[in-house]
């Protein structure tokens, strides 16, 4: 029997509002907009460029996560794996900035193949710890593999400073100009994650979340759904990975810790898991919430943790599922 | 390499899987009853070691610590249920997991802010320390006591689940949670027992761990992963599975420090993935757990 | 003589040692209705799992269409043309009525294509309001699954396996835990179905049974104990004798 996990999203739920309909169909053009009008809200360049990073995380995470009804707390493993490789391809092979995303890219999402062959063939509750002891294995190989990814030190000498877009150098260690260099590639990635939602196979990811036999007996391979869906997730996870390595020109072990893994959970639920825009609501709000409870005390996970606990207990549906799930009642079932 | 040494080691993943079961038995017997995956379960590990620590340094005798820490933190478990979990029953099985999660986040940080984040170290109780010759070799007195200890409250676990009431209750329960509806048993009392059971168990290995690894508010983070492996082995819900699997998979590390010590943490995962491949259920686990 | 659509041969399926199914040989024709029935216990579900590929077979063989599908996989049997309904109302509950059904017809035509628009597929609309209208859901096409009637979701279940137009309709008790009214919408949805389609059921409501049926089999504990015309099976000895006592409307 599957459980189906309908305390999750709300979204994109018939009956449609036509103001619901709208927001669908514009729903790449006005993040793109927030994501340029970022960097000029926010108090710092560092933070928007971080909520631009996690905020894709948590979008490819999502796909899995809140389309799928596939709860991974491994996401950290194709995260750093794009950033290492990309970070060794450029420090240790010297291939240019854009050949060594690609690799990352590519690298993530065979890990998110292989991690998701062998996590998918459990079922329920020991797919959470199966991907969990997966990336566990994978901090672990990145920790003892020192010659490559620096070990416990993490992976240095890489810095880019301008890159060449078919002749036009862009020095980006000017924040401004990184932060839009990185945007459009997080921007790309947005719009194909809404055109996979808007495909067929977006339709078939939330069947399987809603009821995998009957998904089976309509004629879906629940199995190979799931892998798609993994891998889809694990590729944009890399992708924000080497956006990471070309921002900070540093790959921190850490990148690859469960608390990543975590962190990635925990803003793509406070935000609104099964919804577009939630995660990056969500990534906002985590990293804000950091931001602003770290000036008076350096423990501020003790807040976001409680934070946490209280959405899980009382605002399963996270900031933006709740708000639409609230304006939609306010517009009459 | 000689055979003493290979003794030893193997004694010392026997000392290491002895911890691993206390930790992986715990989760097992949680998930068995209440169906909940406890994601906080390293994070209590973490925090039995230090009230272990905390109540060792306050007397001065590490067996209170010993004693009063795993009661304690058992106590603190069945709080958890009552407060955080209770309200989450019928939901999503997706949502004790994130819950527990976010709890385990918050209590290491709650221990950085009263110990601090630095490791301490856990001195091995006078009494305990030293080695002892067993005729085939030398071996650290302390790892014989955890072996020892982890044995009797394995017996008292195994005479307590076979011989009482509430162990038959567990036991059925486990099987089939209708049936104790249909007995008219108090459920909502025996989860919160059982959830202070399992929590006090990891409570008691992170106790028994400390004076053997460095006490730190993220020791949990590996201990959960560990458990995790044991459990996949053995068979979720499985408490024979937990004991084998946590013997296996404490060898395996050990026998591969002495051959390859950078492998040692990953063969774990290595066994797990083989045994995802070969049998998904688990060693000990049953075909589908609708 | 023509091939039957399906064709089961000695077919049985055992759990650990406990012998659900044993040695049941049918052939099924065309455009007939055929009931299961038999006491609880019966294997009347077991075997219908086994013909919609949840479960192969532990031995004997399925054909359908002269084709062996012995051991197929369950997500290879809509393909073939065999959709089932289940016991338990079995939908997709936070999406909308149409979705459903839509996203059902969907399965026979694209799976994992990411990347072109289904919202241009028109057609797969098309056949979802078809099927809607067929069970008469037409009026809650935009409503969310989960918060139709008992009935209704029923009737949507229907419509989720008849998208598909499969040439086998499996239809698991179709009217468990429907009030009389819903029961009688629900027989006059079967019998414009039983029109020009091959349906196999399992019902307990023996009145409606011998009104839709070309054919009823009988099983007990695991076994055929009678297959036959509706009215061979009334008079059917063996079968009176493990009904006697049972109060199933039988009599």
């Amino acid at each position: 029997m599957t459980a189906s996990t309908s305390s999750l999203p709300a979204a994109a739920r018939a009956p449609r509002s036509p103001w619901r309909a709208r927001l669908t169909a514009w729903r790449v053009p006005l993040s793109i907009l927030a994501l340029c009008l970022l960097p000029w809200l926010l108090p710092s360049q560092a933070l928007a460029v971080n909520v631009l990073i996690y905020g894709l995380l948590a979008v490819g995470y999502n796909l899995l996560f809140g389309y799928t009804g596939l709860l991974s707390f491994g996401h950290a493993a194709f995260f750093g794996a794009g950033a290492y490789v990309t970070g060794i391809a450029i420090g240790q092979f010297g291939l240019p900035w854009f050949a060594a995303m690609l690799l990352g890219v590519a690298f993530g999402g065979a890990l998110a193949f292989l991690v998701g062959l062998l996590s998918i063939r459990t079922r329920g509750i020991y797919f959470s710890m199966v991907t969990l002891a997966l990336s566990q294995l994978v901090y672990y190989t990145a920790l003892q593999a020192s010659s490559w990814t620096g070990g416990e030190n993490g992976l240095r000498g890489f810095t880019v400073s301008t890159i060449n877009v078919f002749g036009w150098a862009i020095d980006i260690l000017d924040p401004v100009k990184k932060y839009y260099v990185l945007m459009v590639f997080a921007a790309a990635a947005l719009w194909f994650v809404s055109r996979v939602l808007n495909s067929p196979f977006g339709a078939v990811i939330e069947a399987v979340r809603e009821n995998e036999t009957r998904a089976r007996a309509c004629g879906y391979d629940v199995e190979r759904t799931k892998l798609l869906s993994f891998t889809l997730s694990g590729v944009i996870g890399a992708l924000a990975g080497t956006l990471f390595a070309l921002h900070l020109a540093i790959v921190p072990l850490d990148i690859l810790s469960i608390h990543t893994s975590g962190m990635v959970v925990m803003m793509t639920l406070l935000g609104g898991a099964g919804s577009f825009f939630g995660p990056f609501v969500g990534a906002l709000a985590f990293l804000l919430m950091e931001d602003v409870v770290s000036l008076w005390t350096s423990h501020w996970q003790i807040v976001v943790g409680t934070v946490f606990i209280l959405f899980v207990l009382f605002l399963p549906k996270g900031i933006w599922g709740t708000a639409l799930a609230a304006l939609a009642g306010r517009g009459g079932r | 390499m000689d055979a003493e040494l290979i003794a030893m080691q193997l004694f010392s993943g026997i000392a290491l899987g002895a911890i691993l079961i206390m930790v992986a038995l715990g989760l097992s017997i949680i998930f068995g009853m209440l169906g909940v995956v406890n994601f906080a379960h390293g994070a209590l590990f973490m925090v039995g070691a230090y009230a272990g620590l905390w109540v060792a340094s306050r007397t001065g005798s590490f067996w209170w610590g010993l004693l009063v820490a795993p009661i304690a933190i058992g106590l603190f478990g069945i709080l958890i249920e009552r407060v955080l979990i209770r309200p989450l029953y019928g939901r999503s099985v997706d949502d004790p997991l994130l819950l527990t999660f976010g709890l385990g986040y918050v209590l290491v940080e709650a221990v950085r802010i009263v110990f601090g984040s630095d490791g301490i170290p856990f001195q091995t109780p006078p009494e305990l320390s030293g080695v002892a010759d067993l005729g085939i070799g030398f071996f650290p007195v302390y790892r014989l006591f955890v072996v020892g200890v982890v044995a009797i409250v394995l017996v008292l676990l195994w005479l307590g689940l076979e011989k009482t009431k509430f162990g038959l209750i567990v036991r059925a329960g486990a099987k089939d949670p209708q049936i104790m509806r249909v007995l008219g048993v108090d459920i909502a009392k025996v989860w919160l027992l059982v959830f202070g059971l399992g929590v006090g168990l990891t409570a008691l290995g992170g106790v028994l761990a400390a004076p053997m690894r460095n006490v730190n508010p993220e020791m949990g983070a590996l201990v959960l992963a560990e458990a995790f492996v044991v459990t996949v082995i053995g068979g979720m819900g499985s408490l024979l599975g937990a004991v084998v699997a946590g013997l296996l998979v404490g060898v395996a590390i050990s026998m591969t420090a002495l051959v390859a010590p950078e492998m040692a943490t990953i063969v774990m995962f290595a066994l797990m993935a083989a045994v995802l491949l070969v049998r998904p259920q688990g060693l000990f686990g049953k075909k589908s757990r609708a | 003589m023509t091939t039957p659509l399906l064709a089961v041969e000695n077919v049985g399926r055992r759990f650990g040692g406990f012998v659900a199914l044993e040695g049941v040989t049918a052939a099924f024709e065309p455009n007939r209705v055929t009931a299961i029935i038999g006491p609880n216990g019966a294997g009347k579900s077991t075997f219908f799992n086994v013909l919609s590929g949840v479960m192969p077979p532990s031995t004997g063989s399925i054909r359908f269409k002269g084709r062996d599908i012995t051991g197929t996989p369950q997500h290879r049997f809509a393909h073939l043309g065999i959709a089932r309904s289940y016991q338990i109302t079995n939908i997709f509950p936070e999406l909308s009525v149409h979705e459903n059904v839509r996203v059902a017809a969907q399965a026979l035509r694209t799976r994992y294509d990411i990347w072109c628009n289904r919202a241009a597929m028109t057609e797969l609309d098309d056949k979802a309001d078809a099927a809607l209208a067929a069970v008469g859901l037409a009026g809650r096409r935009d409503a969310t699954a989960k918060f139709l009637a008992h009935g209704q979701q029923r009737a949507l279940e229907i419509a989720v396996a008849l998208v598909a137009d499969p040439e086998l309709l499996l239809l698991d008790e179709p009217t468990a835990g429907m009030g009389p009214e819903e029961t009688k919408d629900m027989v006059g949805l079967l019998e414009r179905l039983a029109k020009d389609r091959t349906i196999l059921l399992v019902e307990h409501k023996m009145k409606m049974i011998l009104g839709l049926s070309d054919r009823i089999l009988v099983l007990h504990h695991g076994r055929l104990i009678a297959d036959g015309s509706p009215q061979h099976i009334q008079t059917d000895p063996e079968v009176r004798r493990v009904y006697l006592g049972q109060n199933d409307g039988y009599a």
